[in-house]
C-alpha cells in the first residue's frame, strides 16, 4: 500500500483492502440483503413482483439499478412497523426521526444490528482521531434521536470513558469538561459553538481544557464554523454523517487527512449517486443524490434509500491509508432547495456568503413569504461585536454589503435585517434555518 | 475632557429598549442623557451615564452589543442664543458635528471627529465644558450656578 496511517485503523482488512475486494464483498452482502428484504417484508416483495424482479436477478453492480428506490414516504406509509423484517420480540431497540412534519419515522434494531452499529461508530471515531482511553462527553440528547445512544455505545466499544451529560445545561457542560478532563466533545457543531461562547463569557480559558477532538454530527458543519470552533476552543473538529433511516450516525466519517470528505463504512453501506431528476445512477465523482443500502441490516432493511443529500463519491485512496470510498461533505439537500421566483436557492449558499464577510455571524434565519404574488426572502442576521458601530451609516453599509453579496451569489434579492446577538434560537438538536410561510 | 457615551444595538421590537433600561436600573446606573436613532429594523441607543464602565459591563454581561465613543459635553447657560454660540463656533471653524443631543438640564453633547480641536475652540467661548466627573453627580434640578 505504501501509505502509513496516522491513527490506528479499526478494521484494516476491510478499510484498506483493494477496491476490487471491497466491491466484491459489497456485492455478496447486497445480494444477501436483497433476499432478506424480499423474503421477509411484504412491501418489498410486492414491489419486486410487480416488475417481475427476483433478488437473484441482481448479479453485478450494473444490475443494482433495477431494484426500486425507497423513499421516506415508504416509512411513513408503513408506520410504525410495516418495513420490519423480524418479529418484534427480536427487536431490542427503537429509534425515531425528529418528525418535524407529521408522524415520525420509526426504525428497529436487532441485537446484531446494535453490534454492527457499534462497529460503524468505532470505525468513524477512530478516523476522527479518537483513541481508547479518551474521555468522551455526550452533548447530544439521549431519547429517540439516534445520535445519543448510537455514539454512546460506539465510544464505549472503543474503550472510551463516556460522560453521558446529554443535551442542555451549557454551564454544567463546561464544568464537566474542566473537572472530568473531557478529551472528546460529541455535539452538533452549532451547540459546540454555543458551549464555546458561554465558556468565553464566563471567562473560561479553552486553551487550558484537555479537549482535543470535536466529534460533530446531527447537522451539516460548514468549514468556516469548524475553523472558528477550532481556533476558539483549541480542538480538532470532525464531522460524521448518518441518517436514522439507514442506521443513524456511523455511515461515514472524516479522517485526519481528508477534511472535506467522509469515508463511507463500506462494509455496512452500499452507496450510489443518482441524478435526482432522472433517477439514473451517476459515475464516480459526479454530483448527485446519495442513495444508500444498508448491507447487514436485520431489523429494517432499506433497499436503495434516497437520502435527499447531494454529494459526490470518490474512490481514490486517501492519504490516511484507507481505501474506502469517500463522499464529499453534504452541503445541500435536494429537498432543502428553495425555489424563489424560479431560481434555485440552497441555505448552504447563504452560509458560504456569510462565511466570506467579516462581522457576519454564522447565526441566521431565513424567512420566505409571498407578498402580492412575489416571493420574498428576509434574512435575520446576528451582528458580531466587531461589526457593531456607533454610526448608522456604517451599520447600514454593512447591512447593504451583506445584501449585495447575497444577491450576486443567489441571483435573488434578499432583505437583510440585523438582529441582536443571541436572538436567533440555538437549538440543541438541529438548527432550523429556514421558515417557508408561502401559501 | 472628552466624556464617554455608550452606544447599544437594539432591535426594533417591543421591549428591547426596556431591556436596556432595566439592566441599567438593576446596576444602579443613572442616565444623564439619551438619544435613540432608529431605522425600520434596528436602532442605536446612545447613552450618557454617571458610571460608563460599570454600565458597559452590565450591558455586555447581558450579551448586548455595546460600544464606547468619546464625545464633548458642554454646559450651556439657560439663555436665548446659548446653543447658537456652540453651533456658530463649530460651523465657522468648519468642524462637522456628526450628531448632538442634549442631556438633562442645559447640557448638550456633540460627536465630532477631532475632540481636542473642538474643545479648544469652545473653551474660548463663554461656555463651560463638563467633565466625566461632573456627570457622576446629578445634573437636573439646578445646574451649577457659577
Amino acid at each position: 500500500m505504501g501509505m502509513t496511517p496516522h491513527q490506528p485503523i479499526y478494521h484494516p482488512a476491510f478499510e484498506c483492502a483493494s477496491r476490487e475486494e471491497i466491491r466484491a464483498r459489497q456485492l455478496v452482502l447486497l445480494q444477501e440483503q436483497l433476499a432478506w428484504a424480499y423474503e421477509r417484508v411484504p412491501y418489498y416483495r410486492e414491489r419486486f413482483d410487480v416488475i417481475g424482479l427476483k433478488p437473484g436477478d441482481i448479479r453485478t453492480h450494473e444490475d443494482v439499478r433495477l431494484v426500486p428506490l425507497t423513499t421516506k414516504e415508504a416509512l411513513r406509509e408503513t408506520y410504525p412497523y410495516g418495513l420490519f423484517a423480524v418479529p418484534l420480540d427480536q427487536i431490542i431497540r427503537l429509534h425515531a426521526s425528529s418528525g418535524t412534519t407529521g408522524k415520525p419515522i420509526v426504525v428497529g434494531y436487532t441485537r446484531e444490528d446494535i453490534e454492527h452499529w457499534r462497529f460503524c461508530i468505532m470505525s468513524i471515531a477512530q478516523m476522527a482521531g479518537v483513541v481508547p482511553g479518551d474521555r468522551a462527553q455526550m452533548a447530544f440528547g439521549y431519547g429517540m434521536f439516534t445520535g445519543g445512544f448510537g455514539l454512546h455505545y460506539g465510544m464505549e466499544g472503543l474503550g472510551c470513558m463516556i460522560i453521558p451529560a446529554s443535551a442542555g445545561n451549557t454551564e454544567r457542560h463546561i464544568m464537566m469538561i474542566e473537572d472530568y478532563g473531557t478529551t472528546v466533545l460529541i455535539a452538533t457543531p452549532s451547540y459546540a459553538l454555543h458551549i464555546c461562547e458561554v465558556g468565553e463569557r464566563l471567562g473560561y480559558d479553552w486553551k487550558k481544557s484537555q479537549l482535543r477532538v470535536g466529534l460533530f454530527g446531527g447537522e451539516p458543519c460548514p468549514p468556516k464554523l469548524k475553523r472558528e470552533i477550532e481556533s476558539r476552543m483549541h480542538i480538532h473538529c470532525t464531522d460524521n454523517y448518518g441518517l436514522t433511516e439507514v442506521m443513524g450516525p456511523g455511515v461515514s466519517g472524516e479522517c485526519l487527512s481528508s477534511r472535506d470528505h467522509q469515508h463511507i463504512v463500506e462494509d455496512h453501506f452500499y452507496w450510489e449517486v443518482i441524478d435526482p431528476k432522472t433517477l439514473e445512477p451517476l459515475p464516480e465523482n459526479a454530483a448527485g443524490e446519495l442513495v444508500l443500502t444498508p448491507l447487514q441490516k436485520q431489523g429494517i432493511p432499506l433497499l436503495r434509500y434516497r437520502t435527499r443529500d447531494l454529494t459526490s463519491v470518490t474512490c481514490e485512496p486517501c492519504a490516511c491509508g484507507r481505501t474506502s470510498a469517500r463522499m464529499k461533505k453534504v452541503r445541500h439537500r435536494s429537498d432543502d432547495m428553495l425555489i424563489i421566483r424560479g431560481t434555485n436557492v440552497y441555505p448552504s449558499q447563504i452560509e458560504d456568503v456569510l462565511a466570506s464577510i467579516a462581522g457576519a455571524s454564522a447565526y441566521y434565519h431565513l424567512t420566505v413569504d409571498n407578498e402580492s404574488g412575489l416571493d420574498r426572502l428576509t434574512l435575520d442576521l446576528e451582528v458580531k461585536p466587531e461589526a457593531f458601530s456607533d454610526s448608522f451609516t456604517e451599520m447600514d453599509a454593512f447591512r447593504r454589503a451583506v445584501a449585495d453579496r447575497l444577491k450576486s451569489v443567489l441571483q435573488v434579492g434578499v432583505a437583510v435585517k440585523l438582529v441582536e446577538p443571541g436572538s436567533i434560537e440555538r437549538v440543541m438538536g438541529k438548527t432550523q434555518h429556514v421558515t417557508d410561510s408561502r401559501p | 475632557m472628552a466624556i464617554k457615551q455608550l452606544s447599544v444595538f437594539v432591535e426594533n421590537r417591543a421591549g428591547r429598549l426596556a431591556r436596556v433600561t432595566a439592566i441599567l436600573e438593576e446596576a444602579g446606573i443613572s442616565i444623564r442623557g439619551f438619544s435613540l436613532a432608529d431605522t425600520v429594523d434596528f436602532g442605536i441607543a446612545r447613552l450618557v451615564v454617571d458610571r460608563p464602565s460599570a454600565a458597559a459591563e452590565a450591558l455586555m454581561q447581558a450579551n448586548l452589543l455595546v460600544r464606547a465613543t468619546d464625545l464633548l459635553c458642554i454646559e450651556l447657560p439657560d439663555t436665548p442664543g446659548a446653543l447658537d454660540v456652540v453651533f456658530t463656533a463649530v460651523g465657522e471653524a468648519d468642524i462637522n458635528v456628526e450628531y448632538a443631543y442634549s442631556l438633562v438640564s442645559t447640557y448638550v453633547v456633540l460627536k465630532v471627529a477631532d475632540i481636542e480641536a473642538a474643545e479648544e475652540l469652545l473653551a474660548s467661548k463663554p461656555l463651560r465644558l463638563a467633565s466625566q466627573d461632573d456627570l457622576a453627580r446629578p445634573l437636573a434640578g439646578g445646574s451649577r450656578q457659577d
